[in-house]
């Protein structure tokens, strides 16, 4: 197992290495630098001191070993938007709002997705049914930005039930946690069905119920553990993708988190910013892969036990 | 020992009819009333597109209406006018074009892409199927939407950019797909009885393994349709995508945000119609996957 | 003596630290059938693949009618593919779903650049014939056909180039009862109006006495025994052999037969080269090992039980 773990950590090593040189050269590539935009044109000769000051005249393979350098030390350097603080300290505030939307929306959501699936795969053919997959396809296939604005033309505009957006008050959080929470809602929906479904269609649970136990203990004690598994893997990949905030959301509902702020690093070339957070947010993806993975093994007695018994 | 027994002739052997496996993957999904309605809207959606000309009275970018701007939809204007004078209905039509046109296009090169890459990752294995594998694994790393950003902003845009980077990220799906379903087959033995037979290995992906691939080929290309569809929609709402005045949905309900709650029309079309186009390739997809796979948990 | 169809010296294939295959020979010679059983994992299997070509060697040779094919590519293998072809256990995973039966007994023809399209189509329909199936059959899908039929298919295709050496591995083993006699016939029948040599790969020896001219046996990789057929059949004198023997189910139920149930320990006990421990060893490569010998004229077993055999 921990030459597994060794191996899966060097790998993704690697692959780090090779994303942030290629976001790294992408970024540079943008036209432009961050003292380029039309609101204080600077003469030119102040223009290079700046850069200077900020190690951008130097060649590129030198600006990016520098910034590395910085990385293993975890200083992801200062952001130019807001040199009052590292980059750091700005990421670290910036997702409160993120990841407390994006966090109680899949704390919702999974929970209820779990609970509409395994309803619909008890009661299979009925409106239960019915309801939880039009949920899952809907939930899936709608992008998020298109659910959000339906959620403001119904409860804001149409109903008034909620305010449409800003970031203070928890009653202006009902919205954006909704929106957050249908993509976890619905895939576990989905997942929470079909894995019951293939676990109650199994042979052992016909001689569950041969024995005579009860519907309920069937249930709880046996088809659930089995159905767990795929659904505690798929956890920590969904769990990155939306407590990292989402770009729409929050454009929409006015959030100031991660998302608003990737896009306004790139608009304004704030490239410690930018680079900060896709670095950061690749290197959660690939953990919680690694995270899932561990999971599945120790979970799976097939796997756990297996090993050597003969 | 019985004298050879020559089996009799199949009850009536019908010269006229075959029953290939593509027969029977049509007849699942015909059963199917969800995908195949998905089936009818997405065609009369693409209909719609090609024939725009056809079915509007003006450009999509002529503001003929400046008088009437914003009005809201009417016996003459389906879907009312747009705050530049435009024929909603029309830029509508339109939209259609490019984000359809897209999403096709994408999810033909990610088909281009991914096929053949699979197809001999699948095969060959060993060292290319790990390189291909290692690659994959970069693609998933990186979130699609912030790196597909990065990548629009750099090439400032545009129909063909969008297809590109909405292909970069299709292929792996694809990719994936044939790859697992040749590597199925390769140990299967026709496979090794073409071998024994003497068959190159060219022949044998051409003739055997891809022919053999047909459902995650379909599957693949009408899945990676609404993707790259939302990629371009994300990217055209956050105004790097389409740039006006070509129409495209995503572009309009970012426009529409703006007017959203007093002038309804703005937001609701293109919300609607992106939702229903993007629902209905989807669902059309699962049908289809489905109906090749029958075999898939949860029926 | 004539040159053998098919001929294994001192074939060996290891995977890794297991030796699947340990320095079998094996000869088959022209218009015969030389049966090679054994129970699963035994490495019949796997010297059939060697023998094809279809897996490379790790030591020994194959000949083919005489010609040493063991280090060629499989691009140079392509003229002698025409000479040995294979038949396998599973019918339906043998042909490929996607094509008609034409098509599939058809595309040896394509491959090697033989006749023009309508002539394959007449070939193909002509051989669908030969092997018991109506013409009609040509449109037809693998899908739509039982295993035995699917099976005659696979003959088929297996001798449309003209083959004269066929590898039947297991051919029967997924067939029912009654359908293994018809294949068997036809295979028989074949071989008699062709001329065909056979390795007949299988663990069901009721099936090898009808068909095999001569027996070897293997076990672990290697070969333990070996006989024309009636001698097999009469005076098996490897134990392990013996207790095949004994498995094969009887049909009259009243015979009441001393059969030989031999436990892994008394296979171990019986035949001395296996100490009880090494039973889940893999077989180590010893150059020392004992070849095996003569008894009496053409039946050989293990040197060490040839000690104590009663001829």
């Amino acid at each position: 197992m921990t030459g597994f773990i060794v191996r899966r950590v060097l790998s993704m090593l690697v692959t780090f290495i090779v994303v942030s040189i290629v976001i790294f050269l992408m970024m540079h590539s943008i036209p432009g630098g961050p003292f380029d935009g039309y609101e204080m044109p600077l003469p030119d000769n102040i223009k290079a001191k700046l850069m200077a000051t900020l190690g951008l005249d130097k060649p590129l393979w030198e600006q990016y070993l520098r910034y590395m350098w910085g990385v293993v030390r975890l200083d992801f350097g200062v952001p130019y938007q807001s040199p009052g603080e590292t980059v750091m300290g700005l990421i670290a505030h910036a997702w409160l709002p993120s990841l407390t939307l994006g966090g109680l929306g899949i704390l919702i959501g999974a929970p209820l997705g779990i609970l509409l699936g395994m309803a619909a795969a008890l009661r299979r053919n009925s409106w239960v049914d019915y309801l939880a997959s039009a949920v899952a396809t809907l939930g899936l296939t709608i992008p998020v930005f298109i659910i959000s604005t339906g959620l403001i033309l119904v409860f804001a505009v149409w109903l008034h039930w909620t305010p449409a957006s800003g970031w203070g008050e928890p009653k202006r959080w009902i919205l954006p946690i909704m929106a957050y929470a249908a993509v976890p809602l619905a895939t576990y929906a989905r997942y929470a069905r079909s894995t019951m479904l293939d676990v109650l269609n199994k042979p052992f649970v016909s001689v569950l119920r041969a024995k005579g136990l009860s519907e309920r203990k069937i249930i709880f004690q046996h088809v659930l553990r089995n159905a767990a598994i795929p659904m505690v893997t798929i956890f920590p990949a969904m769990f990155v993708g939306i407590a990292t905030g989402s770009i729409f959301v929050e454009a929409m509902f006015r959030v100031p988190g991660l998302g608003a702020y990737f896009v306004s690093s790139i608009d304004k070339r704030d490239y410690p910013l930018e680079m900060a957070l896709m670095l950061l947010i690749s290197a959660m993806y690939s953990l919680s892969y690694l995270v899932a993975d561990i999971l599945y093994a120790v979970l799976n007695p097939r796997i756990r036990v297996g090993g050597g018994g003969r | 020992m019985t004298e050879l027994a020559i089996s009799p002739p199949l009850a009536k052997p019908d010269t006229v009819r075959q029953r290939s496996p593509l027969y029977f993957a049509w007849r699942r999904f015909t059963a199917n009333k969800g995908a195949v309605g998905a089936g009818i809207v997405l065609l009369i959606i693409v209909l719609m597109a090609i024939f725009a000309p056809v079915i509007t009275t003006t450009g999509p970018n002529e503001q003929a209406f400046l008088t009437n701007s914003l009005n809201f939809p009417s016996a003459a204007h389906w879907f009312g006018v747009d705050d530049l004078g435009r024929d909603f209905f029309t830029r509508i039509v339109y939209g259609a074009r490019v984000s359809l046109g897209i999403g096709f296009t994408a999810a033909i090169v990610s088909l281009l892409i991914g096929l053949p890459l699979g197809a001999l990752a699948g095969y060959m294995g060993g060292k290319f199927d790990w390189v291909v594998m290692r690659i994959i694994e970069l693609f998933s790393v990186v979130p699609p939407l912030l790196a597909a950003l990065l990548l629009a902003t750099v090439t400032h845009g545009g129909v063909w950019a969008i297809v590109l980077i909405a292909s970069i990220f299709g292929w792996k799906d694809v990719c994936l797909l044939v790859r697992a379903q040749v590597k199925s087959f390769r140990e299967k033995e026709f496979i090794m009885a073409a071998q024994a037979l003497g068959a190159s290995p060219w022949h044998i992906v051409w003739r055997h393994l891809i022919p053999n691939s047909v459902s995650p080929i379909i599957v693949g290309f009408v899945l990676a349709i609404p993707l790259a569809m939302m990629l371009e929609a994300s990217l055209s709402f956050l105004g790097i995508g389409v740039q006006p005045p070509t129409p495209s949905w995503g572009q309009m309900i970012n426009v529409g945000m703006n007017f959203m709650f007093y002038y309804w029309h703005m937001a609701v079309f293109p919300t609607a119609a992106l939702a229903i186009t993007i629902l209905a390739a989807s669902l059309l997809g699962d049908g289809l996957r489905d109906a090749f796979d029958p075999t898939l948990k949860g029926r | 003596m004539t040159t053998p169809a098919l001929e294994l010296r001192q074939i060996t294939k290891r995977f890794a630290d297991f030796v699947a295959v340990d320095r079998v020979d094996l000869v088959v010679p022209k218009n015969s059938v030389v049966a090679l059983v054994g129970e699963s994992g035994s490495g019949k299997t796997t010297t059939g693949l060697l023998a094809l070509r279809l897996l490379g060697a790790t030591a020994g040779q194959v000949l083919l009618n005489g010609e040493d094919i063991t280090s060629l590519s499989q691009k140079q293998l392509k003229p002698y593919r025409r000479q040995m072809q294979v038949v396998f256990q599973d019918s339906y995973a043998s042909l490929d779903p996607m094509m008609t039966l034409g098509e599939i007994i058809a595309e040896p023809l394509g491959i090697h650049g033989m006749g023009g399209r309508g002539e394959r189509q007449d070939q193909a329909r002509n051989w669908l014939e030969k092997v018991g199936l109506d013409g009609s059959y040509a449109n037809r899908y693998p899908h739509e056909l039982s295993g035995g039929q699917r099976q005659r298919v696979s003959v088929a295709r297996a001798l449309i180039l003209g083959a004269q050496v066929l590898v039947a591995d297991e051919p029967t083993s997924a067939l029912d009862v009654s359908v293994k006699a018809q294949i068997v016939n036809l295979l028989q029948s074949l071989q008699t109006n062709m001329g065909l040599s056979m390795l007949f790969i299988s663990h069901d020896l009721s099936v090898v006495r009808s068909l095999a001219d001569e027996v070897v046996v293997m076990l672990r990789g290697r070969v333990v025994e070996r006989a024309p057929t009636d001698r097999i059949f009469a005076n098996a004198q490897h134990p392990y052999t013996k207790a095949l023997l004994d498995a094969v189910p009887t049909i009259n139920p009243k015979a009441r037969r001393r059969r030989t149930f031999l436990s892994r320990e008394e296979i171990a006990l019986r035949t001395p080269r296996f100490r009880p421990e090494e039973l889940d060893a893999p077989p180590l490569i010893d150059t020392a090992d004992p070849q095996l010998v003569a008894l009496a004229g053409s039946h050989f077993v293990e040197a060490i039980v040839a000690e104590r055999a009663i001829p």
